[in-house]
């Protein structure tokens, strides 16, 4: 579903250039259920906007479904991203005067062709994806009003309202209490055996990345671990090249 | 994205940051309302200037004048009249719409009355010249007609063998048979006299007075019209001299006097003979004589061959000529010249120049407004781009494209822009009443004052509204392309 190569991405801050990511081969397929995991400042999150296509200013490819997201004028990579993927950041990133509902339709108001729902259909939807998520009694509070549990489940409510193949998760336990945590941890693996969507998520948290199918490990720009078959056979390569920068 | 969507997300993003909006589009607003005042005005005051002091799109012609000052008096040594045959050249002319010749009354005549308006007669020496109905059709005042009742009659006193010339006593009586209120019974005021000596006779036993000599006959008024320079002359010195009342023009129609031509109170000028008439008033034209009444050119034609020559029927003075365009007049005006013939100077182009600078630094002025006001426009959305930008980047993670956001920032603008549009248009509006009402209650009546010193055309308007969306739109629109350039991986994960 989703292949990378040899990505890197650099950035440029009063001229000293910090390469981020140093040279990424990943496979993913579709239905996985993927953790990153590293220290902070290993590359994770960035790997992941990449892989969500918010970033595409970066070297290598990325082709999802054999398309280069790379490729893709910002037109077609907005669309890409309206009906293939769902966000899901560890501060939730609600729109705080819109109520629930609202939030949760936004996809819908940038969906073009088959994407868009427009009246009763966009209710329904809105109404299924709130009974997913236990919400429907909040769908018309604002979320302000709303626990951060809550407030997590409205945001993969509005994630899984385009009905993406692929939900990106930045650190979605971050911000909730280990209870908390726990049931959007089941609600993803719901998510995924139940509905089939792919799923990438950045942790620290153990739990989360225990539950995972895969874990990829990053460190200082590297896949040192889980990168998959070809990940592997390419770090063998690498390693034999450079062994002393491949330990 | 849809309109609509775009619309709604628009209109809840002004809800929610109204207060900036506020004070930003107040710039707009003043401008707007700047801009639409200070058109309007001259709009109107060119309207007045233009329509009714100085007419751009008609030109008077008058014969080309060489004349020599002896002593105290100056001698014409050119032709002062214009003939048919240069009417006709005249015609041919291109973009002449209409050629309207004018021909003064070339006889001594008074006019007498005006006990009813002004409660005293006045008597005065009549300076009169003849249009044609056509050329003052829009300035006769409804229920009038401006028209030769007595036209195709070789003599003056033909009229009487018009079959409307019946045997009457009293104008009602005219007016009730014919069906026309321009009427009244020619003589009847003699044949009353005449009933007042013959009772008074019989009284006293005397033999009757000698017989009238003629039946009073129905007679149409001559239709009568004077221009607004006559009117306000009277209102503005005659009146106070005099200590008579201010004339309503409006109210004045249909106000009659005796006209006596051939009569003069310069001994030396009066003719053997005199005619008399009736005439009315009907309307008040810029078309009319400045000073003196205008009376429907058959009339005086008649007059003129009745007591000069009968070659007068075609000795005109003056022809107005009608434009098709004012942007026209220019090129007739040299065509005419080269017809040996000039062209009256109104004045028109000098004033006409004047309003376009006036209207041109008025509407720099708002044009300046407007643009600082899109600065301030623009500042306050570099701030609300700045304060939404992870709102922004959400609608970016979910789907949205930069040409949406662009078009979301751009569609805030134009519908700020709309309402400060209304609002600067209505401020306009609002503005121009109370100027209006403050000349009408508070400044002295001059001549031509106007009811109203604005017009508010429809363009102007819409000019206006599409002016406030365009200046906020160019406001927006490099916070727009700031907006539509968020990147959505910084704002929404650090990175």
């Amino acid at each position: 579903m989703i292949r990378l190569r040899g990505v890197r991405k650099r950035y440029t801050t009063n001229k000293l250039v910090n390469e981020v990511l140093k040279g990424i081969d990943l496979d993913i397929e579709a239905g996985e259920f993927v953790a990153f995991v590293g220290r902070s400042g290993s590359g994770k999150t960035t790997l992941l906007n990449i892989i969500g296509a918010l970033d595409t200013d970066f070297e290598g490819s990325v082709e999802v479904d054999g398309r280069d997201i790379r490729k893709l004028d910002d037109a077609a990579v907005s669309d890409y991203r309206n009906r293939n993927i769902g966000f899901i950041f560890q501060s939730f990133h609600l729109l705080e005067h819109m109520t629930c509902r609202e939030n949760i339709t936004l996809p819908s108001l940038f969906a073009r062709g088959e994407g868009l729902l427009e009246g009763p259909a966009l209710a329904a939807r809105a109404d299924e994806v709130l009974r997913e998520v236990e919400l429907t009694e909040k769908r018309d509070a604002l979320p302000s009003t709303l626990s951060g549990g809550q407030k997590q489940r409205v945001a993969i409510a509005r994630a899984l309202f385009q009905r993406p193949k692929l939900m990106i998760c930045d650190e979605p336990t971050g911000n909730l209490d280990s209870s908390t945590a726990l049931a959007i941890l089941e609600l993803f693996r719901r998510l995924n055996e139940d509905h089939g969507i792919t799923l990438v998520i950045v942790t620290h948290d153990d739990m989360i990345s225990r539950a995972c199918k895969r874990i990829v490990r990053i460190d200082d720009g590297r896949i040192v671990e889980g990168a998959g078959e070809f990940g592997e056979s390419a770090r063998q390569a690498a390693r034999e090249a450079t062994p002393e920068a491949h330990p | 994205m849809r309109a609509t969507r775009l619309a709604r997300l628009a209109l809840d993003d002004l809800k929610r940051n109204r207060k900036h909006f506020l004070l930003a589009s107040i710039g707009i607003v003043v401008g707007i309302a700047a801009f639409t005042f200070f058109l309007a005005l001259g709009g109107g005051v060119r309207k007045v200037v233009l329509g009714k002091i100085f007419p751009l799109d008609k030109i008077e012609v008058v014969p080309k004048s060489f004349d020599i000052d002896v002593s105290m008096l100056r001698v014409p040594l050119s032709n002062e009249i214009i003939n048919d045959a240069k009417v006709e050249q005249l015609r041919a002319i291109p973009n002449v719409v209409a050629v309207y010749p004018k021909m003064k009354l070339t006889i001594p005549s008074m006019v007498w009355g005006g006990a009813k308006l002004l409660g005293n007669n006045l008597r005065a020496e009549l300076i009169a010249d003849g249009v044609e109905p056509e050329l003052v059709a829009p300035d006769i005042a409804s229920d009038y007609r401006f028209a030769d009742f007595e036209a195709g009659l070789a003599k003056w006193d033909d009229w009487k063998t018009l079959p409307t010339a019946t045997v009457c006593a009293t104008d009602e009586q005219c007016r009730t048979e014919h069906g026309d209120e321009q009427f009244y019974c020619w003589g009847s005021e003699d044949l009353a006299i005449w009933n007042d000596k013959l009772a008074a006779a019989v009284k006293k036993g005397k033999p009757p007075p000698k017989p009238l000599g003629f039946d009073p006959l129905c007679r149409a008024y001559i239709p009568i019209l004077v221009s607004e320079n006559i009117v306000e002359l009277y209102n503005g010195s005659v009146r106070r001299a005099h200590n008579f009342p201010k004339i309503n023009p409006d109210s004045a129609m249909g106000f009659t006097f005796d006209l006596t031509f051939g009569a003069s109170m310069v001994d030396a000028s009066a003719r053997d003979r005199v005619v008399e008439a009736k005439g009315i008033l009907v309307g008040v034209s810029d078309k009319a004589i400045a000073l003196g009444m205008t009376l429907p050119v058959g009339y005086v034609r008649r007059l003129n061959v009745e007591f000069n020559e009968a070659d007068d029927a075609s000795k005109y003075h003056s022809a107005v000529i009608k434009v098709g365009s004012k942007d026209d007049v220019a090129g007739v005006a040299l065509a005419v010249k080269a017809l040996d013939l000039d062209v009256t100077d109104t004045g028109a182009e000098q004033a006409a120049l004047l309003i376009t600078i006036f209207m041109m630094v008025f509407g720099f002025v708002s044009i300046v407004i407007v643009g600082i006001a899109a600065v301030n426009i623009m500042h306050v959305f570099f701030m609300l781009i700045y304060e939404r930008q992870r709102e922004i980047g959400i609608m970016r993670a979910v789907g949205a494209s930069r040409r949406d956001i662009r078009r979301i920032i751009l569609g805030e603008a134009a519908i700020v822009g709309a309402i400060a549009g209304v609002i600067g248009v209505l401020m306009a509006f609002g503005a121009g009443d109370v100027f209006d009402w403050i000349s009408a209650s508070y400044i002295p009546d001059f001549p031509f004052k106007p009811k109203t010193y604005f017009e508010f055309p429809a363009v102007l308007i819409a000019a206006s509204f599409l002016f406030a969306i365009g200046f906020c739109v160019l406001g927006a629109f490099f916070p727009a392309n700031r907006a539509a350039r968020t990147d959505p991986a910084r704002v929404l994960t650090g990175q």
